[in-house]
């Protein structure tokens, strides 16, 4: 796998793995008929993605969800999805998929 | 809970009036490959694992022949709800085993909140259990006559 997928990926199973631990969230899940049962295979893909990914780009990743509740956001219209902040125009990857570090909040970055 | 929804939420030109797959893994490809066509979905690889890992933690059947698989995803640039209807039926898992006949995929940002997904998955839901709206949707001989009964979802 890719790494900057294989961080993507690490951020969707987080939300997951959130939304599997909120009671309140499950309780609703429950009543629309779409309960979630905890099970490993959360932990188990997640092992795989950290196989993927550079403990730097990890580190930062940590860092964010803890202080932000996500740890990667994309880049749309050159603007920060965390911060909403536009990054300048020098800081733009030359290539589609890549992973920088937003320079106004810290969060890895995903340029689509 | 808000009553009504911006028209753009369901795009009823996404509307799949008939599936021809009977798997549930190449339903979800498919309604996320239109998804990506339309500009909705930037990585449709990880959207389609996101969905089926959902899948591993319990079925998203309701019964009465629907499903409503969803995701909160990274993978997705702008909340849609997408529906396909098969005629023969899908094998889902549903605690009443009836076979999918109408599946609701509801995908949201990574940036909305749990909430914020929840309502639009109970928007689906509200929609999906009446059954008036059911019955006009199996009935529908059109696409365009099932694209008008999924009018009266964001109504």
């Amino acid at each position: 796998m890719n790494e900057a997928l294989a961080l993507l990926q690490l951020h969707d199973l987080d939300l997951l793995e959130r939304e599997l631990a909120d009671r309140k969230a499950q309780t609703r899940l429950r009543r629309f008929g779409l309960a979630m049962v905890p099970s490993n295979v959360i932990e188990r893909a997640r092992q795989r993605c950290l196989e993927s990914i550079d403990p730097r780009w990890l580190y930062h990743y940590e860092r964010s969800n803890q202080r932000y509740g996500r740890g990667v956001v994309a880049v749309r219209d050159r603007v920060c999805q965390g911060c909403h902040i536009t990054l300048p125009t020098s800081r733009m990857p030359n290539a589609a998929g890549a992973l920088t570090l937003c320079e106004f909040c810290g969060r890895v970055l995903y340029w689509a | 809970m808000p009553t009504t929804l911006d028209p753009s939420v369901l795009d009823t030109a996404l509307f799949i009036p008939d599936l021809r797959t009977r798997r549930k893994e190449s339903v979800l490809q498919e309604l996320v490959a239109r998804a990506h066509e339309a500009g909705v979905v930037r990585e449709p690889e990880l959207l389609i694992e996101t969905l089926y890992l959902r899948e591993r933690l319990g079925s998203t059947a309701i019964g009465k022949s629907v499903a409503v698989p969803h995701a909160r995803s990274i993978a997705v640039i702008e909340a849609r709800v997408l529906v396909a209807r098969s005629r023969r039926g899908i094998e889902w898992k549903a605690e009443d085993e009836l076979p999918v006949q109408l599946v609701f995929l509801v995908i949201t940002p990574g940036e909305f909140s749990i909430e914020a997904h929840h309502e639009w998955v109970a928007r689906a839901v509200t929609f999906a259990r009446l059954q008036r709206k059911r019955a006009k949707l199996l009935e529908a001989t059109t696409s365009e006559a099932g694209a008008t009964v999924l009018r009266e979802f964001t109504a």
